[in-house]
């Protein structure tokens, strides 16, 4: 009862539940919203239950000053990827960069680097694919320009974390923004771009020169990357600010199921109400836990096949070679849902490893995030001003290709860039002097 | 210009420019608030080609902001107390941000540095911003002041090693103002000022309230052997010209008068004639006059009763005497600096080249004068210089005239002091003094407080410290040239420090002003009270008076006893 009752309480003070309500509000039917509360309860307190049956939740140790004078000899690198904003029809993305913030508190020379790790201004994808078959549908269109930004995006992400370990950096952590391996079924979709061989040969060196086209799809890139990574002498960590799956809960329902504390029947059932009510592992976590505490990490199968969009795919076997994840969570502060924690190995000094993800996170006590992600992303991240000039850049240097070289496909598709959203709500011009 | 490839490269144009400024990115380290910078620019000229220039301006502020490090994690770093450097945090993505004011530019390709011409067209954005050489920024200076009798008055701020140069003809034929708080610097600037014109033997007259200027007096023989330091101080002579102004001085400083008691007052000095002379003799004898009639009574007077005779003879008696004791506490000061030598200061009418003379400073010591003698003392001598520089015949060659503690001369219609005498004589000089060589320099550390109209006719400036936020407005509000900018910058600067703007300079410039150590006064002692206090030991008469008080006191403690 006092457990209830407590639980209780957490949800009234809980705001990623209270998001999560009023979007149910919103969206879902009376009954649902009315149960809403009690299913979140009662979900949250099963699943404290098994946590602590499965001895999950560690205690993590901060004293501000303390802390950084034991970890100021720390090397770590925080990296992040950018990708501009305009949107531009083409096999983009046009303009896309993985920064790196290194910084060793206590180092005698220069204590810190930001490093533009990967740039990239132009096709990263290979034009002599699917680059002109245009889709009729323009929502269609979209959607694969997305995921094209997406993929570039991510594998720029692990080409950096493989350039550092190429260059056989010393660091002591490495974290990476965002989930260290991504879900990759969205790239499985027919007609998904291969990168070009230039690419691929300059991010990945250690994909044979002579290798298939297929080697040079996403997946196959992305997977020899992340087996490469798995091999690192130094510890990389994944962080995501918040989950909007719940794959931790999950999968240590799963496991319990397996086990056969749970019935199949107790599970399938929980494992719908999770899906019918979107909860996720954020909102019961941020319950369960308090501020500075972790839970341990479990492994996790993320490239799961049968998925609806993958079914059928030639990718689908695919997906098992994929390296499992170890995912944990922090709760760095007390007005934050905890933040998510990916491996691809168990860590090796899982306390020391947490307590500095929790240290960092401190120094942003209101966000509760690592402070060199969030410096990281600011350094990455490509303004508006700048994708704006890129994006002027390629359509001028097309249209002058397309002129030169009278190809029929050139010019439609330099014509088709240049006309694209000209007329749109947002490019209308602007009554007296624009600043 | 060739120049420009060795100056240093410290920054590039941001965005958007006009030809009033732009803004610049700045490298680390490599510029501060108030340097002067290039960049350069191509213009349309007047025959329709494009000619390269040279645009110099002035850092008017600077911006630095971290963009990386978040505000949150201050409040982490103070709570916790932790050292910043021991963190992961960035300590070294500070960006810098200038903004400059344009000064003009220069043509490109010229032998020389020539005079900076007005920009007309906007310098272009993505332009390196480079930093002048000394030397060519001196140079740039010199040629843009174009004056044949320059004066050095100290550095620019930001840059000990540029040397800066005020238009002297300009100085002394208009007028100049000199605003900020005490122990700012104004002195340290006018000291400067005058040593200059007495190396030109430009005759200056310098009205001292609290002896600032007696180091000229002490150190003539040794620094200025060629020229002429004369000390003087007021005589309270006025002429049978001057009545309004002895009208004045009775009503103000005397008992408030009903307007029968005016009237008899009026008639009073209509009735006693006065040939010039000695004011205060003529006070007292119209004292004299004045109970005579009221205890006689007088044909003349018919319609007055004795009483407001009594009245304004009662006045009259407590003017004369506030007047003695002016010049007595004068008198005392004097005797203090009993090495110089002070003269009465001879008669402006009559007199005028004794007190106004080529290779001359005249220094009128006012100490122990209250506002309303003071003013009076200085209208009439203004006046009377003023009328001999009107004169066809000129009997006394142009000069500059210094007018410390401004505010009691000129006081603004807001202090209700319209009245004073000095005020309508200052303002004639103010508005027709250029025509007649007579240039003046008013000097206040309460800008607001000073007359608009005057001020405002000041086309110089020299602005030192000034917190007080009224005196800063009303240093913008009388200067052309003064930015908002160089306005913010006043409550900063340090001793001797200021910011020079108007015709001197043709732009705002933030100067060191020379210190001319030589020249203080020897006899105004340190203000250090403290040691002062410490070293304190009464007087041998204050002893005696302490040593009766207590046998005194002792009495009237045996005395109030009771008896039992």
């Amino acid at each position: 009862m006092t457990l209830k009752v407590d639980i209780k309480d957490k949800i009234k003070q809980n705001s990623s539940m209270f998001v999560n309500f009023i979007k149910n509000a919103i969206t879902a039917s009376p009954k649902v919203q009315n149960n809403f509360l009690e299913v979140t309860t009662k979900v949250a307190e099963t699943a404290l239950k098994i946590i602590k049956d499965a001895d999950l939740i560690v205690d993590l140790n901060y004293k501000g000053k303390e802390f950084w004078s034991i970890n100021r000899c720390k090397t770590s690198c925080f990296i992040d990827g950018g990708v501009d904003r305009t949107s531009i029809i083409s096999s983009a993305p046009l303009s896309i960069r993985a920064g790196s913030y290194i910084v060793k508190p206590d180092a005698t020379s220069k204590r810190e680097f930001f490093e533009e790790s990967m740039v990239f201004l132009g096709d990263l994808y290979d034009p002599k694919n699917e680059l002109y078959d245009f889709v009729d549908d323009d929502f269609e269109e979209d959607q694969m320009l997305n995921k094209k930004k997406d993929g570039a995006r991510i594998i720029f992400e692990a080409a950096t974390i493989v350039k550092h370990i190429l260059l056989n950096k010393k660091f002591d952590y490495c974290f990476l923004h965002g989930p260290l391996e991504a879900t990759v079924m969205p790239f499985t979709v027919a007609g998904f771009p291969t990168f070009t061989k230039f690419a691929v040969e300059n991010m990945f060196p250690f994909i044979s020169k002579n290798s298939s086209v297929e080697a040079r799809h996403f997946i196959n890139a992305y997977l020899e990357a992340l087996n490469y990574i798995k091999k690192s002498k130094f510890p990389i960590y994944g962080i995501v600010e918040t989950s909007n799956s719940a794959p931790y809960i999950k999968n240590l329902l799963f496991n319990y199921k397996i086990k056969g504390t749970i019935s199949d029947k107790d599970y399938n059932s929980v494992i719908k109400t999770i899906k019918k009510y979107k909860i996720t592992d954020s909102h019961i976590l941020e319950i369960i836990l308090s501020s500075g505490q972790a839970l341990k990490p479990l492994e996790v199968k993320k490239q799961l096949a049968g998925f609806t969009v993958t079914s059928g795919s030639a990718w689908e076997e695919k997906m098992d070679s994929f390296p499992k994840v170890f995912i944990g969570y922090i709760k760095t502060s007390d007005n934050q849902a905890p933040v998510r924690i990916e491996s691809l190995n168990y860590p090796k000094y899982l306390i020391k490893d947490y307590e500095y993800i929790l240290g960092t996170s401190r120094l942003l006590p209101n966000y509760g995030f690592p402070v060199g992600l969030n410096v990281v992303d600011k350094f990455a991240k490509i303004p508006n001003w700048m994708s704006k000039t890129s994006r002027k850049y390629y359509a001028t240097h097309l249209l002058r290709q397309a002129i030169k070289n009278k190809d029929q496909n050139t010019v439609s598709l330099a014509v088709k860039i240049l006309s694209k959203k000209s007329r749109s709500w947002k490019n209308r011009p602007i009554g007296g002097i624009s600043k | 210009m060739s120049k420009l490839n060795n100056w240093k490269a410290i920054g590039t144009v941001l965005g958007e420019t006009d030809i009033n400024e732009y803004h610049f990115s700045l490298k680390n380290y490599k510029a501060k608030k108030g340097d002067i910078v290039t960049t350069a620019s191509r213009l349309p000229s007047t025959d329709g080609t494009v000619i390269p220039v040279t645009v110099w301006g002035k850092i008017s502020s600077i911006e630095r902001f971290n963009a990386f490090f978040p505000a949150e994690a201050a409040q982490e770093l103070t709570n916790e107390d932790i050292d910043i450097r021991d963190t992961i945090l960035p300590t070294t993505k500070d960006e810098l941000r200038c903004k400059v004011i344009i000064l003009g530019y220069t043509e490109d390709g010229k032998e020389k540095i020539s005079k900076l011409l007005p920009l007309n067209y906007p310098v272009m954005p993505a332009a390196i911003v480079k930093y002048p050489s000394s030397k060519d920024v001196e140079e740039l200076f010199i040629s843009d002041l174009d004056s044949s009798h320059p004066i050095s008055i100290g550095n620019l701020l930001a840059r000990k090693d540029v040397e800066i140069k005020i238009d002297g003809d300009n100085l002394i034929s208009r007028h100049i103002s000199v605003w900020g708080m005490s122990g700012s610097g104004k002195t340290v600037f006018v000291r400067r000022i005058l040593t200059e014109l007495l190396n030109l033997k430009y005759p200056s007259f310098v009205l001292d309230i609290h002896g600032d200027y007696l180091g000229f007096v002490q150190k003539q023989k040794k620094y200025f052997p060629d020229n002429k330091v004369k000390l003087f101080y007021p005589n309270l002579s006025v002429r049978a010209e001057d009545k309004e102004i002895v009208y004045t001085l009775i009503d103000k400083l005397g008992n408030t008068l009903t307007d029968p008691q005016r009237d008899f007052l009026n008639s009073l000095l209509e009735k006693i004639k006065y040939e010039g002379g000695s004011l205060l003799q003529y006070i007292k004898l119209l004292n004299v006059k004045a109970r005579e009639f009221a205890s006689s009574g007088s044909a003349s007077f018919k319609n007055v009763k004795p009483a407001s005779m009594f009245v304004v003879a009662r006045s009259l008696r407590i003017v004369s005497k506030k007047l003695e004791n002016m010049e007595q506490t004068n008198a005392r000061h004097r005797r203090k600096m009993s090495h110089l030598k002070f003269e009465e200061l001879p008669d402006s009418a009559t007199e005028p080249e004794k007190i106004i003379s080529k290779g001359q400073m005249s220094i009128l010591y006012l100490r122990g004068y209250e506002n309303l003698p003071a003013s009076a003392i200085v209208s009439i001598v203004l006046e009377n210089l003023f009328r001999h520089r009107q004169e066809a015949s000129e009997e006394i060659a142009p000069f500059f005239t210094v007018i410390e503690e401004a505010h009691n001369f000129i006081p603004s219609r807001s202090e209700n002091k319209d009245d004073i005498p000095s005020v309508d004589t200052i303002r004639k000089v103010i508005s027709e003094g250029r025509k007649f060589g007579t240039g003046v320099m008013i000097i206040s550390q309460r800008p607001s407080r000073v007359d608009e109209t005057i001020a405002s006719q000041c086309n110089s400036q020299v602005v030192f410290r000034i917190v007080n936020q009224r005196d800063q407005r009303a240093t913008t509000r009388d200067s052309e040239t003064l930015s908002n900018d160089d306005a913010k910058q006043l409550p900063n600067l340090a001793n001797g420090q200021g910011i020079i703007s108007g015709q001197i300079v043709n732009y705002s410039l933030p100067v060191q002003i020379k210190f001319d150590e030589k020249l203080i006064n020897d006899d105004i002692g340190n203000e250090n009270f403290i040691d002062t206090v410490e070293n304190w030991d009464d007087k041998e008469s204050v002893k005696l008076r302490k040593k009766f008080a207590k046998d005194f006191a002792d009495i009237n403690e045996i005395d109030s006893r009771r008896a039992n």
